[in-house]
Protein backbone atom coordinates (compact mmCIF):
# COMPACT_ATOMS: atom_id res chain seq x y z
CA UNK A 1 0.00 0.00 0.00
CA UNK A 2 2.89 2.25 0.76
CA UNK A 3 4.16 2.10 -3.10
CA UNK A 4 0.41 3.45 -3.89
CA UNK A 5 0.03 6.23 -1.52
CA UNK A 6 3.63 7.29 -2.79
CA UNK A 7 2.05 7.46 -6.36
CA UNK A 8 -1.00 9.28 -4.74
CA UNK A 9 2.03 11.59 -3.07
CA UNK A 10 3.87 12.14 -6.02
CA UNK A 11 0.66 12.83 -7.96
CA UNK A 12 -0.45 15.68 -5.74
CA UNK A 13 2.99 16.97 -5.74
CA UNK A 14 2.52 17.29 -9.39
CA UNK A 15 -0.65 18.72 -9.80
CA UNK A 16 0.99 21.86 -7.68
CA UNK A 17 2.32 22.92 -11.26
CA UNK A 18 -0.72 23.53 -12.89
CA UNK A 19 -2.90 25.50 -10.13
CA UNK A 20 -3.16 28.29 -12.88
CA UNK A 21 -5.65 25.58 -15.09
CA UNK A 22 -7.50 24.68 -11.75
CA UNK A 23 -8.53 28.19 -11.60
CA UNK A 24 -9.07 29.01 -15.02
CA UNK A 25 -11.56 26.07 -14.40
CA UNK A 26 -13.13 27.42 -11.71
CA UNK A 27 -15.42 30.25 -14.19
CA UNK A 28 -17.00 27.56 -16.07
CA UNK A 29 -17.66 25.69 -12.97
CA UNK A 30 -19.17 29.49 -11.42
CA UNK A 31 -20.60 29.81 -14.66
CA UNK A 32 -22.83 26.49 -14.03
CA UNK A 33 -23.84 26.97 -10.68
CA UNK A 34 -25.07 30.66 -11.64
CA UNK A 35 -27.16 29.27 -14.25
CA UNK A 36 -28.81 26.62 -12.05
CA UNK A 37 -29.13 29.00 -9.19
CA UNK A 38 -31.45 31.12 -11.36
CA UNK A 39 -32.85 28.46 -12.78
CA UNK A 40 -34.28 27.10 -9.19
CA UNK A 41 -35.28 30.48 -8.42
CA UNK A 42 -37.16 30.71 -11.25
CA UNK A 43 -38.79 27.55 -10.62
CA UNK A 44 -39.14 27.99 -6.76
CA UNK A 45 -41.67 31.17 -6.96
CA UNK A 46 -42.39 30.40 -2.80
CA UNK A 47 -38.36 29.44 -1.62
CA UNK A 48 -39.93 28.09 1.49
CA UNK A 49 -41.91 25.27 -0.66
CA UNK A 50 -41.07 22.07 -1.55
CA UNK A 51 -40.99 20.35 -4.30
CA UNK A 52 -40.20 16.59 -4.42
CA UNK A 53 -38.64 16.73 -0.67
CA UNK A 54 -36.29 19.82 -1.46
CA UNK A 55 -36.86 23.29 -0.87
CA UNK A 56 -34.65 25.83 -2.93
CA UNK A 57 -31.69 25.61 -0.72
CA UNK A 58 -31.44 22.07 -0.79
CA UNK A 59 -31.93 21.75 -4.32
CA UNK A 60 -29.24 25.24 -4.82
CA UNK A 61 -26.63 22.94 -2.21
CA UNK A 62 -27.28 19.40 -3.95
CA UNK A 63 -26.29 21.08 -7.18
CA UNK A 64 -23.06 22.74 -6.02
CA UNK A 65 -22.15 19.21 -4.15
CA UNK A 66 -22.89 16.85 -7.21
CA UNK A 67 -21.28 19.85 -9.58
CA UNK A 68 -17.72 19.48 -7.28
CA UNK A 69 -17.76 15.42 -7.40
CA UNK A 70 -18.31 16.22 -11.38
CA UNK A 71 -15.98 19.06 -12.19
CA UNK A 72 -13.33 17.63 -9.84
CA UNK A 73 -13.31 14.01 -11.02
CA UNK A 74 -11.89 14.70 -14.51
CA UNK A 75 -13.49 11.73 -16.59
CA UNK A 76 -12.71 12.64 -19.96
CA UNK A 77 -8.84 13.45 -19.32
CA UNK A 78 -8.42 10.08 -17.47
CA UNK A 79 -10.48 7.88 -19.85
CA UNK A 80 -8.36 9.60 -22.64
CA UNK A 81 -4.97 8.18 -20.69
CA UNK A 82 -5.94 5.29 -20.30
CA UNK A 83 -7.25 4.80 -23.83
CA UNK A 84 -3.50 6.70 -25.09
CA UNK A 85 -1.64 4.19 -22.97
CA UNK A 86 -3.34 0.96 -24.21
CA UNK A 87 -3.24 2.35 -27.87
CA UNK A 88 0.41 3.44 -27.80
CA UNK A 89 1.54 0.43 -25.60
CA UNK A 90 3.00 2.18 -22.74
CA UNK A 91 0.30 0.47 -20.52
CA UNK A 92 2.99 -2.52 -21.55
CA UNK A 93 5.64 -0.59 -19.59
CA UNK A 94 4.22 -1.05 -16.42
CA UNK A 95 4.06 -4.40 -16.76
CA UNK A 96 7.45 -4.88 -15.76
CA UNK A 97 7.52 -2.38 -12.74
CA UNK A 98 5.94 -4.10 -9.06
CA UNK A 99 2.73 -2.36 -9.06
CA UNK A 100 -0.81 -3.16 -10.56
CA UNK A 101 -1.42 -1.27 -13.22
CA UNK A 102 -5.30 -0.39 -12.03
CA UNK A 103 -4.21 0.71 -8.38
CA UNK A 104 -1.74 3.00 -10.20
CA UNK A 105 -4.01 4.63 -12.20
CA UNK A 106 -6.59 5.42 -9.32
CA UNK A 107 -4.29 6.34 -7.37
CA UNK A 108 -2.75 8.69 -9.63
CA UNK A 109 -5.44 10.18 -10.95
CA UNK A 110 -7.06 10.67 -7.31
CA UNK A 111 -3.81 12.53 -6.53
CA UNK A 112 -4.06 14.62 -9.58
CA UNK A 113 -7.32 16.08 -8.58
CA UNK A 114 -7.12 16.11 -4.67
CA UNK A 115 -6.53 19.89 -4.67
CA UNK A 116 -8.94 20.27 -7.59
CA UNK A 117 -11.45 18.83 -4.97
CA UNK A 118 -10.26 20.92 -1.99
CA UNK A 119 -10.15 24.11 -3.96
CA UNK A 120 -13.99 23.76 -5.56
CA UNK A 121 -15.21 22.55 -2.43
CA UNK A 122 -14.17 25.30 -1.09
CA UNK A 123 -15.24 27.75 -3.87
CA UNK A 124 -18.85 25.78 -3.60
CA UNK A 125 -19.28 26.69 0.41
CA UNK A 126 -18.53 29.88 -0.66
CA UNK A 127 -21.00 30.19 -3.62
CA UNK A 128 -23.81 28.73 -1.99
CA UNK A 129 -23.26 30.91 1.33
CA UNK A 130 -23.05 33.94 -1.57
CA UNK A 131 -26.57 32.79 -3.22
CA UNK A 132 -28.32 31.52 -0.35
CA UNK A 133 -27.04 33.65 2.46
CA UNK A 134 -26.51 30.54 4.88
CA UNK A 135 -25.25 27.09 4.99
CA UNK A 136 -27.61 24.00 5.55
CA UNK A 137 -28.11 22.43 8.96
CA UNK A 138 -24.86 20.28 9.24
CA UNK A 139 -22.38 19.30 11.69
CA UNK A 140 -19.08 17.55 12.53
CA UNK A 141 -19.96 14.42 11.64
CA UNK A 142 -22.13 14.88 8.77
CA UNK A 143 -19.32 16.56 7.14
CA UNK A 144 -17.34 13.65 8.20
CA UNK A 145 -19.33 10.97 6.21
CA UNK A 146 -19.95 13.49 3.38
CA UNK A 147 -16.17 13.63 2.75
CA UNK A 148 -15.69 10.07 3.21
CA UNK A 149 -18.53 9.22 0.54
CA UNK A 150 -17.37 12.26 -1.75
CA UNK A 151 -14.03 10.22 -1.57
CA UNK A 152 -15.61 7.12 -2.19
CA UNK A 153 -17.61 8.29 -4.72
CA UNK A 154 -14.98 9.86 -7.10
CA UNK A 155 -12.81 6.82 -6.76
CA UNK A 156 -15.45 4.58 -7.84
CA UNK A 157 -16.18 6.64 -10.99
CA UNK A 158 -12.19 7.07 -11.48
CA UNK A 159 -12.74 3.49 -11.31
CA UNK A 160 -15.70 3.12 -13.72
CA UNK A 161 -13.74 5.11 -15.94
CA UNK A 162 -10.38 3.18 -15.85
CA UNK A 163 -12.91 0.02 -17.06
CA UNK A 164 -14.37 2.44 -20.42
CA UNK A 165 -10.78 3.73 -21.16
CA UNK A 166 -9.84 -0.11 -20.89
CA UNK A 167 -12.20 -0.84 -23.64
CA UNK A 168 -9.12 0.09 -25.75
CA UNK A 169 -8.07 -3.08 -26.00
CA UNK A 170 -10.75 -4.04 -27.98
CA UNK A 171 -11.71 -1.32 -29.69
CA UNK A 172 -9.63 1.72 -31.53
CA UNK A 173 -11.32 4.25 -29.25
CA UNK A 174 -13.05 4.45 -26.01
CA UNK A 175 -14.29 7.95 -25.81
CA UNK A 176 -17.86 7.72 -27.53
CA UNK A 177 -18.57 5.25 -24.52
CA UNK A 178 -16.96 7.78 -22.16
CA UNK A 179 -19.47 10.05 -23.66
CA UNK A 180 -22.73 8.28 -23.47
CA UNK A 181 -21.75 7.48 -19.56
CA UNK A 182 -21.14 11.04 -18.58
CA UNK A 183 -24.69 11.91 -20.44
CA UNK A 184 -25.95 9.35 -18.16
CA UNK A 185 -24.19 10.39 -14.52
CA UNK A 186 -24.83 14.00 -15.42
CA UNK A 187 -28.36 14.00 -16.53
CA UNK A 188 -29.66 11.31 -14.14
CA UNK A 189 -27.92 12.29 -10.79
CA UNK A 190 -25.77 15.54 -11.15
CA UNK A 191 -28.62 18.03 -12.16
CA UNK A 192 -31.35 16.70 -10.46
CA UNK A 193 -31.83 14.32 -7.50
CA UNK A 194 -33.74 10.99 -8.20
CA UNK A 195 -36.69 12.13 -6.36
CA UNK A 196 -37.18 14.14 -9.67
CA UNK A 197 -37.49 11.33 -12.09
CA UNK A 198 -40.72 9.16 -12.94
CA UNK A 199 -41.61 6.49 -9.94
CA UNK A 200 -40.74 3.84 -12.35
CA UNK A 201 -37.32 4.79 -13.11
CA UNK A 202 -36.47 5.57 -9.20
CA UNK A 203 -35.93 2.08 -7.87
CA UNK A 204 -33.30 1.46 -10.85
CA UNK A 205 -31.76 4.57 -10.14
CA UNK A 206 -31.28 3.95 -6.31
CA UNK A 207 -29.81 0.51 -7.06
CA UNK A 208 -27.23 2.00 -9.97
CA UNK A 209 -23.98 3.39 -9.52
CA UNK A 210 -25.56 7.13 -9.46
CA UNK A 211 -26.86 6.45 -5.85
CA UNK A 212 -22.80 5.23 -5.06
CA UNK A 213 -21.47 8.50 -7.13
CA UNK A 214 -23.29 11.00 -7.22
CA UNK A 215 -26.94 11.28 -5.52
CA UNK A 216 -25.79 9.50 -2.53
CA UNK A 217 -23.23 11.92 -1.33
CA UNK A 218 -24.71 15.09 -2.25
CA UNK A 219 -28.08 13.57 -0.92
CA UNK A 220 -26.05 13.05 2.77
CA UNK A 221 -24.87 16.66 2.84
CA UNK A 222 -28.72 18.21 2.55
CA UNK A 223 -30.82 15.64 4.14
CA UNK A 224 -28.47 14.01 6.80
CA UNK A 225 -29.05 10.92 8.60
CA UNK A 226 -26.81 8.12 10.30
CA UNK A 227 -29.25 5.77 7.95
CA UNK A 228 -28.84 7.29 4.88
CA UNK A 229 -24.68 7.32 5.59
CA UNK A 230 -25.00 4.01 6.54
CA UNK A 231 -26.79 3.13 3.33
CA UNK A 232 -24.75 5.35 0.97
CA UNK A 233 -21.19 3.75 2.19
CA UNK A 234 -22.44 0.16 1.80
CA UNK A 235 -23.78 0.85 -1.93
CA UNK A 236 -20.08 2.57 -1.88
CA UNK A 237 -18.49 -0.53 -0.82
CA UNK A 238 -20.61 -2.68 -3.25
CA UNK A 239 -19.69 -0.93 -6.31
CA UNK A 240 -16.20 0.16 -5.42
CA UNK A 241 -15.76 -3.93 -5.20
CA UNK A 242 -17.74 -4.36 -8.47
CA UNK A 243 -16.19 -1.54 -10.49
CA UNK A 244 -12.55 -3.30 -9.69
CA UNK A 245 -13.39 -6.83 -10.77
CA UNK A 246 -14.73 -5.18 -14.12
CA UNK A 247 -11.18 -3.20 -14.80
CA UNK A 248 -9.04 -6.47 -13.38
CA UNK A 249 -10.95 -8.80 -15.51
CA UNK A 250 -10.89 -6.39 -18.94
CA UNK A 251 -7.18 -5.51 -17.82
CA UNK A 252 -6.09 -9.34 -17.64
CA UNK A 253 -7.89 -10.33 -20.84
CA UNK A 254 -6.40 -7.27 -22.56
CA UNK A 255 -2.40 -7.81 -21.77
CA UNK A 256 -2.44 -11.21 -22.74
CA UNK A 257 -3.04 -10.11 -26.22
CA UNK A 258 -1.07 -6.82 -25.69
CA UNK A 259 0.99 -6.36 -29.34
CA UNK A 260 3.44 -3.85 -28.16
CA UNK A 261 5.17 -2.22 -31.37
CA UNK A 262 8.67 -3.24 -31.28
CA UNK A 263 12.38 -1.02 -32.02
CA UNK B 1 25.83 -19.87 -13.83
CA UNK B 2 23.38 -18.82 -16.37
CA UNK B 3 21.08 -15.92 -15.02
CA UNK B 4 18.99 -16.31 -18.28
CA UNK B 5 17.97 -18.84 -20.43
CA UNK B 6 16.07 -18.96 -23.43
CA UNK B 7 14.93 -22.42 -25.47
CA UNK B 8 12.92 -22.31 -28.46
CA UNK B 9 11.37 -18.97 -28.01
CA UNK B 10 8.61 -18.05 -30.44
CA UNK B 11 6.43 -14.67 -31.32
CA UNK B 12 3.85 -14.20 -34.14
CA UNK B 13 1.80 -11.57 -34.19
CA UNK B 14 -1.39 -11.19 -36.03
CA UNK B 15 -1.36 -7.58 -38.28
CA UNK B 16 -4.93 -6.68 -39.93
CA UNK B 17 -4.35 -5.96 -43.27
CA UNK B 18 -6.19 -3.30 -45.33
CA UNK B 19 -5.92 -2.70 -49.02
CA UNK B 20 -5.42 0.47 -50.11
CA UNK B 21 -8.15 3.57 -51.01
CA UNK B 22 -12.43 3.65 -49.55
CA UNK B 23 -12.94 0.26 -50.96
CA UNK B 24 -9.94 -1.49 -48.77
CA UNK B 25 -11.01 0.43 -45.94
CA UNK B 26 -15.13 -0.18 -46.24
CA UNK B 27 -13.38 -4.23 -47.10
CA UNK B 28 -11.63 -4.54 -43.57
CA UNK B 29 -14.58 -3.56 -41.35
CA UNK B 30 -16.81 -5.99 -43.28
CA UNK B 31 -14.30 -8.70 -43.72
CA UNK B 32 -11.14 -8.46 -42.27
CA UNK B 33 -8.53 -10.48 -42.97
CA UNK B 34 -5.25 -11.11 -40.98
CA UNK B 35 -1.88 -11.79 -41.74
CA UNK B 36 0.86 -13.33 -39.30
CA UNK B 37 4.30 -11.91 -38.91
CA UNK B 38 6.75 -14.24 -37.23
CA UNK B 39 8.56 -12.05 -34.94
CA UNK B 40 10.62 -14.60 -33.09
CA UNK B 41 11.06 -17.31 -34.57
CA UNK B 42 12.75 -20.43 -31.77
CA UNK B 43 15.91 -18.77 -30.64
CA UNK B 44 18.14 -20.50 -27.95
CA UNK B 45 21.13 -18.83 -25.82
CA UNK B 46 21.94 -18.28 -22.14
CA UNK B 47 23.90 -15.34 -20.50
CA UNK B 48 25.80 -15.67 -17.48
CA UNK B 49 25.72 -13.66 -14.13
CA UNK B 50 28.14 -10.73 -14.52
CA UNK B 51 28.26 -10.92 -19.09
CA UNK B 52 27.63 -8.10 -20.42
CA UNK B 53 26.17 -8.91 -23.77
CA UNK B 54 25.31 -7.31 -27.21
CA UNK B 55 21.85 -8.33 -28.60
CA UNK B 56 21.78 -6.83 -31.94
CA UNK B 57 19.90 -6.93 -34.73
CA UNK B 58 18.44 -4.68 -37.90
CA UNK B 59 15.26 -3.13 -37.78
CA UNK B 60 12.48 -5.67 -37.41
CA UNK B 61 14.44 -8.36 -36.40
CA UNK B 62 13.04 -9.23 -33.28
CA UNK B 63 15.12 -8.27 -30.61
CA UNK B 64 12.91 -6.07 -28.84
CA UNK B 65 9.91 -8.06 -28.82
CA UNK B 66 13.17 -10.72 -27.27
CA UNK B 67 13.68 -8.45 -24.64
CA UNK B 68 9.76 -7.34 -24.06
CA UNK B 69 9.20 -11.50 -23.82
CA UNK B 70 12.35 -11.82 -21.28
CA UNK B 71 10.71 -8.80 -19.13
CA UNK B 72 7.44 -10.18 -18.79
CA UNK B 73 5.95 -7.09 -21.14
CA UNK B 74 4.92 -9.67 -23.98
CA UNK B 75 3.47 -13.26 -23.53
CA UNK B 76 5.66 -15.52 -25.97
CA UNK B 77 3.40 -18.15 -28.29
CA UNK B 78 5.57 -21.10 -26.99
CA UNK B 79 9.50 -21.76 -25.67
CA UNK B 80 10.44 -21.75 -22.23
CA UNK B 81 12.39 -18.63 -20.30
CA UNK B 82 13.80 -18.23 -17.29
CA UNK B 83 15.09 -15.34 -15.48
CA UNK B 84 17.24 -15.96 -12.55
CA UNK B 85 15.18 -19.22 -12.11
CA UNK B 86 11.70 -17.37 -12.85
CA UNK B 87 9.10 -17.21 -15.34
CA UNK B 88 8.12 -14.04 -16.72
CA UNK B 89 4.82 -14.90 -18.01
CA UNK B 90 4.19 -16.61 -14.70
CA UNK B 91 6.44 -14.88 -12.45
CA UNK B 92 6.23 -10.82 -13.59
CA UNK B 93 6.04 -8.80 -9.99
CA UNK B 94 8.19 -11.22 -8.26
CA UNK B 95 10.10 -10.57 -11.56
CA UNK B 96 9.95 -7.23 -11.59
CA UNK B 97 11.87 -6.61 -8.09
CA UNK B 98 14.95 -8.92 -9.71
CA UNK B 99 15.45 -7.14 -12.81
CA UNK B 100 16.08 -2.95 -14.03
CA UNK B 101 14.95 -2.12 -17.40
CA UNK B 102 16.07 1.17 -19.56
CA UNK B 103 14.42 1.54 -22.86
CA UNK B 104 15.97 4.88 -24.42
CA UNK B 105 12.81 5.24 -26.24
CA UNK B 106 10.54 5.42 -23.59
CA UNK B 107 10.08 7.99 -20.49
CA UNK B 108 9.69 6.13 -17.03
CA UNK B 109 10.74 9.57 -14.80
CA UNK B 110 7.89 11.93 -13.99
CA UNK B 111 9.10 14.49 -15.69
CA UNK B 112 7.31 17.30 -13.34
CA UNK B 113 9.52 16.02 -10.40
CA UNK B 114 12.95 16.50 -9.76
CA UNK B 115 15.25 12.92 -9.90
CA UNK B 116 15.69 12.66 -6.56
CA UNK B 117 11.98 12.60 -5.42
CA UNK B 118 11.64 10.26 -9.00
CA UNK B 119 14.54 8.37 -7.14
CA UNK B 120 12.37 8.09 -3.86
CA UNK B 121 9.20 7.14 -6.11
CA UNK B 122 10.94 4.40 -7.22
CA UNK B 123 12.29 3.62 -3.70
CA UNK B 124 8.88 3.18 -3.08
CA UNK B 125 7.52 0.75 -5.82
CA UNK B 126 10.28 -1.83 -4.98
CA UNK B 127 9.33 -1.79 -1.05
CA UNK B 128 12.41 -0.45 -0.29
CA UNK B 129 12.62 1.38 3.43
CA UNK B 130 13.25 5.02 3.22
CA UNK B 131 16.64 5.06 4.84
CA UNK B 132 17.36 2.15 2.32
CA UNK B 133 16.55 4.16 -0.30
CA UNK B 134 18.02 7.35 0.66
CA UNK B 135 21.95 6.09 1.15
CA UNK B 136 21.55 4.26 -1.99
CA UNK B 137 20.61 7.13 -3.56
CA UNK B 138 23.57 9.42 -2.12
CA UNK B 139 26.01 6.44 -3.51
CA UNK B 140 24.12 6.59 -6.88
CA UNK B 141 24.24 10.21 -7.07
CA UNK B 142 28.20 10.18 -6.39
CA UNK B 143 28.82 7.29 -9.00
CA UNK B 144 26.52 8.81 -11.90
CA UNK B 145 27.54 12.58 -10.74
CA UNK B 146 24.49 13.77 -10.40
CA UNK B 147 24.62 16.13 -7.85
CA UNK B 148 24.26 19.56 -9.61
CA UNK B 149 20.87 18.20 -11.19
CA UNK B 150 19.58 16.34 -8.43
CA UNK B 151 16.99 18.49 -7.54
CA UNK B 152 15.86 20.29 -11.15
CA UNK B 153 12.54 18.75 -12.67
CA UNK B 154 13.10 15.88 -15.07
CA UNK B 155 11.33 18.44 -18.03
CA UNK B 156 14.34 20.95 -17.23
CA UNK B 157 16.94 18.22 -17.57
CA UNK B 158 19.17 17.69 -21.00
CA UNK B 159 18.50 14.40 -22.81
CA UNK B 160 21.89 13.05 -21.15
CA UNK B 161 21.05 13.81 -17.76
CA UNK B 162 17.82 12.58 -18.19
CA UNK B 163 19.43 8.72 -19.57
CA UNK B 164 21.46 9.08 -16.34
CA UNK B 165 18.69 9.55 -13.88
CA UNK B 166 16.52 6.94 -16.24
CA UNK B 167 20.07 4.43 -15.20
CA UNK B 168 19.58 5.42 -11.79
CA UNK B 169 15.95 5.20 -11.44
CA UNK B 170 16.16 1.50 -12.43
CA UNK B 171 19.35 0.75 -10.34
CA UNK B 172 17.31 1.98 -6.77
CA UNK B 173 16.59 -1.93 -6.52
CA UNK B 174 19.72 -2.80 -7.02
CA UNK B 175 18.71 -5.42 -10.34
CA UNK B 176 21.01 -8.50 -10.81
CA UNK B 177 19.99 -7.97 -14.58
CA UNK B 178 19.73 -4.48 -16.30
CA UNK B 179 18.26 -4.50 -19.76
CA UNK B 180 18.82 -1.15 -21.71
CA UNK B 181 16.88 -1.08 -25.02
CA UNK B 182 18.98 1.43 -26.90
CA UNK B 183 20.11 3.38 -23.92
CA UNK B 184 22.31 5.79 -26.11
CA UNK B 185 19.78 7.21 -28.76
CA UNK B 186 19.99 10.73 -29.45
CA UNK B 187 23.00 11.68 -27.48
CA UNK B 188 25.70 13.32 -28.62
CA UNK B 189 29.54 11.69 -28.46
CA UNK B 190 30.76 12.85 -25.20
CA UNK B 191 27.29 12.17 -23.58
CA UNK B 192 27.15 8.47 -25.13
CA UNK B 193 30.97 7.86 -24.07
CA UNK B 194 30.16 8.77 -20.01
CA UNK B 195 27.23 6.89 -20.17
CA UNK B 196 29.35 3.96 -21.01
CA UNK B 197 32.06 4.36 -18.75
CA UNK B 198 29.08 4.67 -15.68
CA UNK B 199 27.45 1.25 -17.17
CA UNK B 200 30.96 -0.48 -17.30
CA UNK B 201 31.48 0.86 -14.05
CA UNK B 202 28.31 0.12 -12.43
CA UNK B 203 28.63 -4.01 -14.01
CA UNK B 204 32.25 -3.96 -12.21
CA UNK B 205 30.93 -2.41 -8.94
CA UNK B 206 27.76 -4.28 -8.72
CA UNK B 207 28.29 -7.40 -10.51
CA UNK B 208 25.16 -6.01 -12.45
CA UNK B 209 24.80 -8.37 -15.69
CA UNK B 210 24.09 -6.52 -18.51
CA UNK B 211 21.26 -7.20 -22.01
CA UNK B 212 21.93 -4.46 -24.39
CA UNK B 213 20.40 -3.60 -27.52
CA UNK B 214 21.80 -0.89 -29.25
CA UNK B 215 22.16 0.21 -33.00
CA UNK B 216 25.45 2.12 -31.98
CA UNK B 217 28.47 -0.43 -32.86
CA UNK B 218 30.35 2.63 -30.14
CA UNK B 219 28.23 0.94 -27.16
CA UNK B 220 28.75 -2.86 -28.35
CA UNK B 221 32.49 -2.66 -28.70
CA UNK B 222 32.76 -0.35 -25.98
CA UNK B 223 30.82 -2.17 -23.42
CA UNK B 224 30.47 -6.13 -24.61
CA UNK B 225 32.49 -9.03 -24.55
CA UNK B 226 29.91 -11.01 -26.31
CA UNK B 227 27.51 -10.08 -29.04
CA UNK B 228 24.66 -12.30 -30.19
CA UNK B 229 23.17 -11.00 -33.69
CA UNK B 230 19.73 -11.70 -34.71
CA UNK B 231 17.73 -11.10 -37.78
CA UNK B 232 14.27 -12.41 -39.58
CA UNK B 233 13.33 -13.62 -35.64
CA UNK B 234 16.41 -16.21 -35.96
CA UNK B 235 19.62 -16.23 -33.90
CA UNK B 236 22.69 -15.95 -37.05
CA UNK B 237 25.60 -15.53 -34.79
CA UNK B 238 26.47 -15.76 -31.12
CA UNK B 239 30.00 -15.26 -30.15
CA UNK B 240 32.61 -13.25 -28.55
CA UNK B 241 33.43 -10.10 -29.63
CA UNK B 242 36.73 -10.92 -30.20
CA UNK B 243 35.99 -13.62 -32.27
CA UNK B 244 33.58 -11.77 -34.40
CA UNK B 245 36.13 -8.55 -34.70
CA UNK B 246 39.14 -10.80 -35.74
CA UNK B 247 37.91 -14.24 -37.00
CA UNK B 248 34.69 -13.80 -38.64
CA UNK B 249 35.70 -11.85 -41.69
CA UNK B 250 39.71 -12.73 -41.26
CA UNK B 251 40.17 -9.04 -42.73
CA UNK B 252 42.72 -6.17 -42.64
CA UNK B 253 41.65 -3.04 -43.87
CA UNK B 254 45.47 -1.25 -45.42
CA UNK B 255 45.66 2.64 -46.18
CA UNK B 256 48.63 3.71 -48.03
CA UNK B 257 50.07 6.50 -49.45
CA UNK B 258 52.46 5.66 -52.10
CA UNK B 259 55.58 7.33 -53.95
CA UNK B 260 54.16 5.72 -57.39
CA UNK B 261 50.67 4.19 -58.73
CA UNK B 262 50.71 0.66 -58.16
CA UNK B 263 47.95 -1.75 -60.41
CA UNK B 264 46.72 -4.56 -57.89
CA UNK B 265 43.73 -5.64 -59.63
CA UNK B 266 42.85 -9.33 -60.33
CA UNK B 267 45.41 -10.07 -57.00
CA UNK B 268 43.98 -12.56 -55.19
CA UNK B 269 42.67 -11.68 -51.73
CA UNK B 270 42.93 -8.07 -52.40
CA UNK B 271 39.71 -5.67 -52.82
CA UNK B 272 40.25 -2.16 -53.71
CA UNK B 273 37.80 0.40 -51.71
CA UNK B 274 39.08 3.53 -52.98
CA UNK B 275 41.65 4.11 -55.72
CA UNK B 276 42.99 8.04 -55.68
CA UNK B 277 46.43 7.42 -57.67
CA UNK B 278 48.85 7.91 -55.30
CA UNK B 279 46.25 7.30 -52.20
CA UNK B 280 45.26 3.60 -52.21
CA UNK B 281 42.57 2.04 -49.64
CA UNK B 282 42.95 -1.37 -49.74
CA UNK B 283 41.09 -5.22 -47.77
CA UNK B 284 42.98 -8.09 -47.54
CA UNK B 285 41.63 -11.32 -46.86
CA UNK B 286 44.25 -12.82 -44.58
CA UNK B 287 42.60 -16.53 -45.48
CA UNK B 288 43.63 -15.40 -49.18
CA UNK B 289 46.48 -13.66 -48.63
CA UNK B 290 48.73 -12.15 -45.42
CA UNK B 291 49.32 -8.67 -44.61
CA UNK B 292 52.95 -8.78 -45.24
CA UNK B 293 52.32 -10.30 -48.92
CA UNK B 294 50.52 -7.81 -49.45
CA UNK B 295 52.74 -5.39 -47.94
CA UNK B 296 55.21 -6.54 -50.92
CA UNK B 297 52.97 -6.01 -53.53
CA UNK B 298 52.89 -2.14 -52.34
CA UNK B 299 56.48 -2.35 -52.45
CA UNK B 300 57.75 -1.22 -49.03
CA UNK B 301 60.42 1.30 -50.87
CA UNK B 302 57.35 2.94 -52.66
CA UNK B 303 55.47 3.61 -49.48
CA UNK B 304 55.19 7.71 -47.91
CA UNK B 305 52.89 6.70 -44.85
CA UNK B 306 50.59 3.51 -43.92
CA UNK B 307 47.62 2.63 -41.88
CA UNK B 308 46.91 -1.17 -41.28
CA UNK B 309 43.64 -1.61 -39.67
CA UNK B 310 40.67 -3.97 -38.34
CA UNK B 311 37.28 -3.61 -40.38
CA UNK B 312 35.26 -1.45 -38.23
CA UNK B 313 32.62 -3.66 -36.58
CA UNK B 314 29.87 -1.83 -38.33
CA UNK B 315 31.17 -3.02 -41.86
CA UNK B 316 31.36 -6.69 -39.84
CA UNK B 317 27.83 -6.28 -38.48
CA UNK B 318 26.59 -4.80 -42.30
CA UNK B 319 28.55 -7.73 -43.48
CA UNK B 320 26.84 -10.30 -41.70
CA UNK B 321 22.99 -8.86 -41.74
CA UNK B 322 23.78 -8.66 -45.45
CA UNK B 323 24.76 -12.05 -46.01
CA UNK B 324 21.26 -13.00 -44.32
CA UNK B 325 19.81 -11.22 -46.17
CA UNK B 326 20.85 -12.95 -49.29
CA UNK B 327 20.28 -16.57 -48.08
Amino acid sequence: MRKYLFIYKSEVMSSLQYLANILFGFLGYFIMLFIFFQLWKYLYSDPDSVMNGYTMAEMVWYVIMTEILWSTLGGKNLCQKISNDVKSGNIAYNLCKPYSYIHYALFSHLGSITIKAVLYTLLGLVLGFCFLGEFPNISFLSILLWIISSIGSLAISSLFVIFIGLFSFKIEDANPFYWVYSKFILILGTIFPIEFFPKILRPILRYSPIFATTYGPANLFVHFSFQNAFRVLIAQFIYLGIAYVLCYFVYQKGVKKLNVNGG
Amino acid sequence: MSVIEVKNLQKTFRVKKKESGLKGSLKSIIKPTYRQIEAVKGIDFTVSKGEMIAFIGPNGAGKSTTIKMLTGILYPDSGDISILGLDPKKERKKLAYEIGTVFGQKEQLWTHLTPYDNFKFFGAIYDIPEEVVERKIQELKEVFELEEFLNTPVRNLSLGQRIRCEIVASLIHEPKILFLDEPTIGLDPVVKENIRSLIKRMNKEYKTTIFLTSHDVGDIEKLCKRVIIINHGELVLDDTMENLKYHYLNKKMVEAKMKEKVNLEEEEGITILKDKGYNLKIEVDTTLKSVADALKLLNPDNIVDINISNIPLENIITEIYKKEEEK
